[in-house]
């Protein structure tokens, strides 16, 4: 909210008025303030172009001024003295336009997205909506699908703890750790590259925590109310002040699949390769991390982490110097 | 110059002239009466800029989902001198017909929340603003769900610029394990998010057969070509590039001894059916499953298909070499 808005092109524009009009026009008096946020503009932004569409009108006849029951009006009083927007006199654009190709697009393909969304897939809305926002489009949009995910029973309980807000508890276990059993207050489940995250404040740790749902098992859903809601919910995959740092050196053109992962700070580019920093609560982490890289991925710093990674390839290289047939415990 | 007058002002203009007309307007006409315009003329412009100030104007308007309608001469379309243009209500209208309740606008507003990229959310958020300007207020937000689609792949946007105007693209391709990129000649028909990876499904002109390419290993820019297809092909293109990849996942398997109690247990094992000795999991790439095996060191083995052994291994002997022991 407190993000300035970017300046608008001359077609952004446009598009403000086609939508902005027929808004205007179905709610009456409406606050700058109110106008703006809907829009998404600043409020002097949302003035001036309100101010401006008196200026817009239907095309004069050769010679003639054009008349004033042609053009658009405004109450200026009314914006003037108490900030408030109110069309006294239109004289086209008053039905809302179809979606553009874009537009529809982008919503269809985050319809496909949310679909998954428990109370989303409760609602039963999403085929019907799919088909409305494909007839009111301009031009056939471009096809941007989104392969549905599934949604097991770890799923569906935590979805449930956080739709009816009670704490959720199951069994939690993190690379290389033993299990623990946590007790959650579920605030948000996080979505992102195909993967499923719980965030919400953790009974045992006594802080928000991020848990990936596929390490989750035997989950219950308690009928203890949540006590923390969204009040401090921290960017998934932050770091915090007591972790360790790990240097890193990957091509450019790989150092964007870091940010799927972790959050990298202070990278420096040269010669076409990064140097990125990142932060694990323990640096021996890393080892996972760059064996997905498959040598792309050199770890720098500190020394431990690059032995725990050459260590970790080792281990796993030697499986397949072993005569077949081995143990299959 | 009388350019005191902003193009959104001119092209607003433009968009009321020609809704508040039935029988269209000349080019002439326009270009005489409507502000912006006709500042302009009476200020001196010559007539051919006029005129292509006109023409990227319409553009720009299509490019808005404005439907500028040209009505040629009736003898012969193709002689566009005394062409009149309008904009049909009924096309320009959200058909009246379409409404939506407030519990809909509620999935919507979750639905365009979802883009990270600028440009999609923006699109988003606009198509929402349309709903909201009919007077539909929703139900209260969907909270508690953070869903997210990144679309961080350059070739996304020319590519869907490409589908949109039915054009042939060309791009290099490189897949892996091969020395060079090879350059493609594409009718793309749908972009399809699998497996939290964009990939575009199209009709490979050279080998005339459908084809999906991972965007990530588009090398270098998408280019469009002049040449346009058949718009009909589009029609149905993401259910068949989505059942064609659910095909090949199921097709591909890969039989796996993994440790249990570790990450590759619990990660394998959600997606995995079992077998005689160890798991089978489906998988659509060999190269993208072998990144992802690497990571799990010693706590997975590949038995079988070989192609996938061997990638899991030189990714494994790679990750050693780059790490070898440093003198300090």
């Amino acid at each position: 909210m407190s993000a300035q808005p970017k300046p608008l092109l001359a077609a952004d524009r446009v598009r403000l008025y086609l939508t902005l009009v027929p808004y205007l026009l179905e709610h009456g008096q409406v606050s700058l303030d109110e106008a703006a946020a809907e829009f998404g503009v600043g409020r002097e932004e949302m003035r001036s172009m309100v101010e401006k569409l008196t200026v817009i009108g239907l095309p004069g006849e050769s010679g003639y001024w054009q008349q004033p029951q042609e053009m658009f009006d405004i109450n200026w009083d009314l914006l003037d003295d108490e900030d408030v927007i109110e069309i006294t006199n239109d004289v086209a654009l008053r039905r809302v336009p179809r979606f553009t190709a874009r537009e529809a697009a982008a919503l269809l393909a985050g319809l496909q997205m949310v679909a998954a969304v428990p109370a989303v897939s409760d609602s039963g809305l999403v085929q019907g909506l799919i088909a409305k926002l494909s007839r009111g489009a301009a031009d056939a949009p471009a096809e941007v699908v989104v392969a549905p995910t599934a949604v097991d029973e770890v799923r569906a309980v935590v979805a449930r703890g956080v739709q009816d807000g009670l704490a959720v508890s199951f069994t939690y276990q993190a690379p290389d750790a033993a299990p623990t059993t946590r007790t959650v207050d579920p605030v948000q489940i996080l979505i992102t590259n195909g993967q499923w995250y719980l965030q919400g404040w953790c009974h045992l740790r006594r802080a928000m925590r991020t848990f990936h749902l596929d390490r989750v098992s035997a989950p219950q859903l308690t009928d203890i109310p949540i006590t923390h809601r969204g009040e401090n919910l921290p960017d998934a995959f932050a770091a915090s002040a007591d972790e360790g740092e790990v240097t890193v050196r990957v091509p450019e053109r790989l150092a964007s699949l870091l940010g799927a992962f972790f959050s990298a700070d202070g990278a420096e580019a040269h010669d076409g390769t990064v140097v990125a920093r990142l932060h694990l609560a323990d640096p021996r982490g890393i080892k996972r991390l760059a064996a997905r890289f498959g040598g792309a991925l050199e770890v720098l710093e500190p020394g431990i982490a690059r032995t725990a990674t050459r260590e970790w390839a080792a281990a796993g290289l030697a499986l397949y110097h072993q005569p077949d047939g081995g143990d299959a415990g | 110059m009388a350019a005191g007058i902003p193009a959104e002002e001119r092209l607003t203009n433009l968009v009321v002239a020609l809704m508040a007309t039935e029988i269209g307007l000349t080019k002439q006409q326009i270009l005489d009466n409507v502000s912006g315009y006709r500042q302009r003329a009476d200020a001196g412009a010559r007539t051919d800029a006029l005129e292509k100030m006109f023409e990227r104007d319409k553009d720009e308007l299509r490019k808005l989902g404005v439907p500028v309608e040209t009505i040629g001469e009736a003898s012969d379309p193709n002689d566009l001198r005394e062409a009149r243009y309008r904009i049909p209500q009924a096309e320009y209208d959200l058909p009246e017909d379409i409404d939506f309740s407030p519990a809909e606008l509620a999935v919507l507003r979750l639905a365009g929340s979802v883009w990270s990229a600028e440009s999609a959310s923006g699109d988003a958020q606009a198509g929402v603003r349309k709903i909201r300007a009919l007077g539909i207020d929703g139900d209260e937000p969907i909270i508690g769900f953070a869903p997210r689609i990144t679309a961080r792949d350059a070739a996304f946007a020319p590519l869907q610029e490409a589908i949109e105007k039915s054009r042939v693209v060309t791009f290099d391709y490189l897949k892996p394990g091969e020395d060079a990129a090879r350059t493609r000649h594409v009718r793309p028909l749908a972009l399809v998010d699998y497996e939290a990876r964009w990939h575009v499904f199209g009709i490979d002109v050279d080998a005339e057969g459908d084809r999906t390419f991972l965007l990530s290993r588009i090398v270098g820019a998408v280019k469009m070509t002049s040449t346009s297809f058949d718009p009909e092909l589009r029609l149905g293109a993401g259910e068949r590039a989505l059942a064609g990849l659910e095909e090949v996942a199921a097709n591909n398997s890969a039989l796996l001894e993994i440790t249990p109690g570790t990450e590759a247990s619990l990660r394998l094992g959600r997606r995995a059916a079992p077998a005689v000795q160890g798991i089978r999991v489906p998988f659509v790439d060999v190269h993208i499953f072998a990144d992802e095996l690497a990571s799990y060191g010693p706590e997975v083995r590949v038995v079988e298909p070989v192609a996938l052994r061997d990638a899991v291994i030189a990714r494994l002997r790679a990750v050693v070499d780059a790490n070898r022991e440093v003198s300090r």
